[in-house]
């Protein structure tokens, strides 16, 4: 199959899984994308549960919480089925960017495979160089950063990047028509 | 913290998908119609930046943080469309390379953060940076990070009305409106000033950038 056959058929899977509720159809899914996931799939469940454990954690607590204070029965049924729903959508999502090339699977439009390259190379560098930031924030204070000087430091550290953005886009420019791309 | 796959039902994501799909193509055509060697690194170095600035942490009292969007920013310096379309370009990026979001909930970010943020913030910024450009860029800030706020508050809490079962239980997300406006709304209309804050220090000094290179 293309890369861009697996990026259709990824989101057909999911909006497929987006219209399920019963948790034993939901429950079958999951075992079929853990099969599908092979040998990785303890590493990409972990991945699923990291990324979503916060949002569902949080709304399934609020809710098992505002049954208990209405004096309903816990429930158990949308506690399983959205759980469920949710971790089976992420896993093949993360299914999804270890086995799918994305810049493979958009390579039919030229302008947007250029623009897609180009974003996210800029995106993981500057991404690094704020990490960077904030481990300098942290090695430079012996003490744990007061709010005005993590303030200044965000400040800081978004001037560097609106700086470094502006100054990448007219470094690209300049190499795009050095080389006489949309020519 | 983003919504993950899962909340929100098929009967709201979908036609939120007709709408987008209706602003992308229209956005896109914008955009490629002085797609050139220029405009292209422009947008490509925008949905970076956005994509960035959502890693900047505005700190909160008591140790915390919350994240930046740079909507109001974006909008504010470099208009409604640039702004929509660098904004569901960051979307899509953190669904389908970083699984952060998801696929079906990027419409509803892309329309709430990326649109009505970005037209109620350039709207604000032109209404009122003749009489101060700083208030003006504050309040676009302010405004690119509440409204959105509000927008999502709204269509989580139709989820129980959307999609529910035979006796009325939810299907997808389960709280109502009297949960999810107050829970963000009022984090959000405090978070807003942090925003504006940071929009003012971002919109001059893209002034002052652009002014630079312009001469280069």
């Amino acid at each position: 199959m293309t890369e861009r056959g697996k990026f259709v058929a990824y989101l057909m899977t999911l909006f497929i899984v987006s219209w399920l509720t019963a948790p034993a159809w939901l429950a079958a899914g999951l075992g079929a994308a853990l099969i599908l996931c092979g040998r990785d799939a303890g590493r990409l469940l972990r991945r699923a549960l990291l990324a979503t454990v916060a949002f569902s954690g949080t709304v399934s607590l609020a809710y098992l919480a505002h049954s208990w204070w209405l004096g309903r029965p816990p429930p158990l049924g949308w506690l399983l089925a959205a759980n469920l729903r949710v971790l089976l959508m992420a896993l093949l999502t993360f299914l999804f960017i270890a086995r799918v090339n994305l810049f493979q699977a958009l390579a039919f439009s030229r302008r947007l495979s250029f623009l897609l390259v180009l974003a996210v190379s800029q995106s993981m560098g500057l991404r690094r160089t704020l990490a960077e930031f904030r481990l300098g924030l942290h090695s430079r204070s012996p003490r744990p950063a007061g709010i005005k000087a993590r303030y200044r430091a965000a400040a800081h550290a978004a001037a560097w990047l609106l700086d470094r953005a502006l100054a990448n886009a007219h470094e690209s420019a300049q190499a795009m028509q050095s080389r006489g791309m949309f020519r | 913290m983003h919504i993950p796959d899962g909340f929100i039902a098929p009967q709201l994501y979908l036609p939120l998908y007709g709408i987008a799909a209706g602003l992308w193509a229209h956005g896109a055509k914008r955009v490629a119609r002085d797609l050139d060697e220029t405009t292209l690194p422009w947008l490509a170095s925008l949905t970076a930046a956005s994509f960035a600035l959502s890693f900047v942490a505005l700190p909160l009292p008591g140790g915390t943080s919350a994240h930046v969007t740079g909507v109001g920013l974006l909008a504010a310096s470099f208009g409604v469309w640039n702004a929509f379309m660098a904004a569901s370009l960051v979307f899509a990026i953190q669904a389908l390379l970083f699984g952060d979001g998801g696929v079906t909930t990027l419409p509803l970010n892309a329309l709430a953060m990326g649109f009505a943020g970005a037209l109620a913030a350039r709207g604000l910024f032109l209404a009122l940076r003749r009489f101060h450009t700083g208030l003006a860029l504050f309040l676009a800030g302010w405004i690119g990070l509440f409204l959105p706020a509000l927008l999502i508050a709204l269509a989580l809490g139709a989820q129980p009305l959307i999609a529910h079962d035979a006796v009325g239980a939810p299907l997808y997300f389960p709280f109502g409106w009297a949960v999810t406006l107050p829970a963000l709304l009022i984090p959000h209309a405090l978070l807003g000033l942090g925003e504006g804050a940071l929009t003012v220090l971002g919109g001059g000094l893209i002034e002052r950038l652009r002014r630079r290179y312009r001469h280069d």
